[in-house]
């Protein structure tokens, strides 16, 4: 069973651990809840250890990386596997600003075509606000990799978003 | 248009995917992820690793019991001598092994040659 401090910690971090799963399972909420839910049982259960080579949150963001990788395989063989049931996203909310909901369909599209990579380095940088260093750590690439990700993603996001939406 | 510029529209870009995020409840996600409590897990992959399994048993099973191939030459215990293994062996072992055949009929202790006409 996990300390208290630890569930504490995981607790603080928790809302920051589901952007990034959603950032990792190209925005499928679904998926995400199902990625943190194995997160978290993988920390209960011992087989995520946290070992203080980093930064709490970086462990716990790779674990998250990790975790959404396996997922996206599994739900990749299962895309393909016969008699398959469809997803089961939930209704978006009507009261929401269809201008808005808009705005960031398109650029969730926008880092949906990024390689994935691109896509995590830039989500780890400009949304939870972490070092290329940190980054690369989560990413489990090196900083040099994970630079050229940084510079070629920014480039490509640019170019894909166009002026309008860059406000 | 400065690199600065760039950042922060990236920055405000991200932001706004991540607006619309609907963060489930700590407890919940929590609670559900404890031991004990069933964890959506396919259950494909204990099929797959009990296909992988069952696989694995029929060939051995397969091996085990088929037929030998079906072959005219059958091995035997008897030991292979070559052909010129003889060489090797010395002379006398070749020569006291068994006696060189002789005419019965030169034999002088068998057939004692007739005596001489007018000799005593």
């Amino acid at each position: 069973m996990a300390p208290p401090d630890l569930e504490q910690q995981i607790a603080a971090l928790h809302p920051a651990s589901f952007a990034w799963a959603l950032a990792c399972t190209r925005w499928n909420s679904a998926e995400a809840e199902e990625v943190l839910q194995s997160v978290y049982l993988s920390i209960l259960e011992g087989r995520s250890r946290f070992d203080g080579r980093s930064t709490f949150k970086t462990w716990l963001f790779s674990v998250v990386r990790n975790m959404a990788a396996r997922a996206r395989r599994r739900h990749w063989l299962m895309a393909r596997a016969p008699g398959r049931l469809g997803g089961a996203e939930p209704d978006p909310d009507p009261l929401d600003s269809l201008a808005s909901r808009q705005r960031a369909d398109h650029i969730r599209r926008a880092l949906g075509q990024l390689p994935a990579r691109q896509r995590e380095v830039l989500d780890l940088v400009f949304f939870h606000e972490m070092s290329v260093e940190d980054a690369a750590s989560v990413m489990g690439v090196g900083l040099g990799a994970a630079r050229t990700h940084y510079h070629r993603g920014k480039l490509r996001l640019l170019e894909l978003l166009g002026p309008e939406d860059l406000r | 248009m400065t690199p600065g510029d760039d950042e922060a529209r990236i920055r405000a870009a991200l932001a706004e995917a991540h607006r619309e995020d609907r963060t489930p409840s700590f407890d919940s996600v929590w609670s559900a992820a404890k031991p004990g409590r069933p964890v959506h897990r396919p259950a494909r992959r204990w099929f797959a690793l009990s296909a992988g399994l069952a696989a694995a048993a029929a060939v051995g099973v397969w091996l085990v019991a088929r037929p030998p191939p079906a072959t005219g030459w059958h091995p035997t215990g008897t030991r292979w001598v070559g052909p010129t293994v003889f060489l090797l062996q010395t002379p006398d072992l070749v020569t006291l092994r068994t006696l060189p055949p002789l005419d019965p009929a030169a034999d002088p202790l068998a057939n004692p040659p007739p005596a001489r006409r007018g000799l005593p």
